[in-house]
């Protein structure tokens, strides 16, 4: 039990890497908040699953790009819970387009959920943690970040600036008892990728060095080890978790 | 009167010690904290991380937020001035 009692925000963790996420921290002994921001359906499903492990979570609907939902959303926990000790930035969408069919509001909505929902996040809980001198900031990229993607100026320029945003911040805050680091996930096996033919599956594997697709275990098995005591020198990272592919 | 001064120098003794538990600042007395002195390089020689410290510290302290850098640059010139703000804070506005 190694995370018990500790206090865990993790955003879109109803679906996907962040569900498994929530739900890995859960057995680990942690209270889990996760917020989502319209699948009725796999929230209560999750509510379901941690419900069955802990009976210290809270699932909140609410737009991680909303100041007011995000402030409202942390006000809450810590009220009831009185701070919050690792924060996982995971909440993400893509729109995939090519730049010259992007619009104003295809690029808007992605770089507001991605980056600015990372940024109200951190930036809401950011007082609690400096007041401890304790703190785990763990926020989700990609390997578009860096090696770009056709189709993906958005969702990468996105996650580009959550790499700065995370190596920024783990300067401003390394005093203090708080680290801040990013995982990067490779192609994970999720809703997601599950619609993707069978062809477009192949190519994708040949790609990767593993000749597989990941798990969301082993995305979470990188954010529960950043959130660790052993990992307490870490900050400013990026851990890949993508079977070999950058 | 009185009474004001005498609240005035036991806030900014207050805060002094506050800044010193809060910051570790294991070298430093009470007694050697100048109330006019500033509080970052020069003076005292903390810096912008302090500042997030003691702005954290103080808010909780004195139930008051202090979400502009501006505000905050000004609070925190010296332990005179932020005893100022902290009293200004808590008068009501008319």
């Amino acid at each position: 039990m190694e995370f018990k009692d500790k206090r865990i925000i993790v955003t879109g963790g109803t679906r996907g890497i962040g569900k498994s996420i929530a739900l890995s921290f859960a057995h680990e002994g942690a209270w889990v908040a996760a917020n989502y921001s319209s699948d009725d359906e796999s929230a209560a499903t999750t509510e379901k699953e941690l419900a069955r492990v802990t009976p210290n979570f809270r699932i909140f609907k609410a737009d991680v790009s909303s100041r007011s939902d995000v402030e409202k959303m942390i006000k809450t926990i810590i009220d009831e819970w009185e701070h919050v000790d690792i924060l996982v930035n995971n909440a993400g969408i893509i729109n995939d387009k090519l730049l010259m069919f992007l619009n104003e509001d295809d690029w808007e909505r992605v770089i507001d959920v991605n980056l600015k929902g990372t940024y109200l996040f951190s930036r809401a809980i950011i007082k609690t943690m400096i007041g401890r001198k304790f703190g785990r900031i763990i926020n989700i990229t990609s390997p578009s970040a860096l090696q770009g993607r056709a189709g993906q100026t958005n969702y990468a320029a996105s996650k580009g600036g959550i790499i700065s945003f995370t190596k920024s911040l783990a300067k401003e805050m390394a005093r203090l008892g708080i680290t801040v680091n990013a995982v990067s996930p490779g192609v994970i096996t999720t809703p997601m990728t599950a619609n993707l033919n069978q062809e477009i599956k192949c190519d994708i594997t040949d790609r990767i060095p593993m000749r597989r697709l990941g798990r969301p275990e082993e995305v979470a098995a990188a954010v529960l080890f950043l959130a660790s005591p052993e990992a307490a020198y870490i900050t400013g990272q990026i851990l890949a978790v993508d079977g070999g592919l950058t | 009167m009185e009474n004001t001064v005498k609240n005035t120098v036991q806030l900014r003794e207050f805060l002094k010690k506050m800044i010193i538990d809060t910051l570790l600042l294991e070298d430093i007395t009470v007694a050697e904290i100048e109330n006019n002195a500033p509080l970052f390089r020069e003076g005292l020689g903390l810096d912008s991380i302090d500042a997030l410290e003691l702005v954290v510290a103080i808010e909780k302290k004195f139930n008051i937020i202090i979400e502009d850098e501006d505000v905050g640059k000004t609070a925190f010139a010296s332990i005179s001035a932020l005893a100022k703000f902290i009293q200004d804070g808590f008068q009501p506005v008319h």
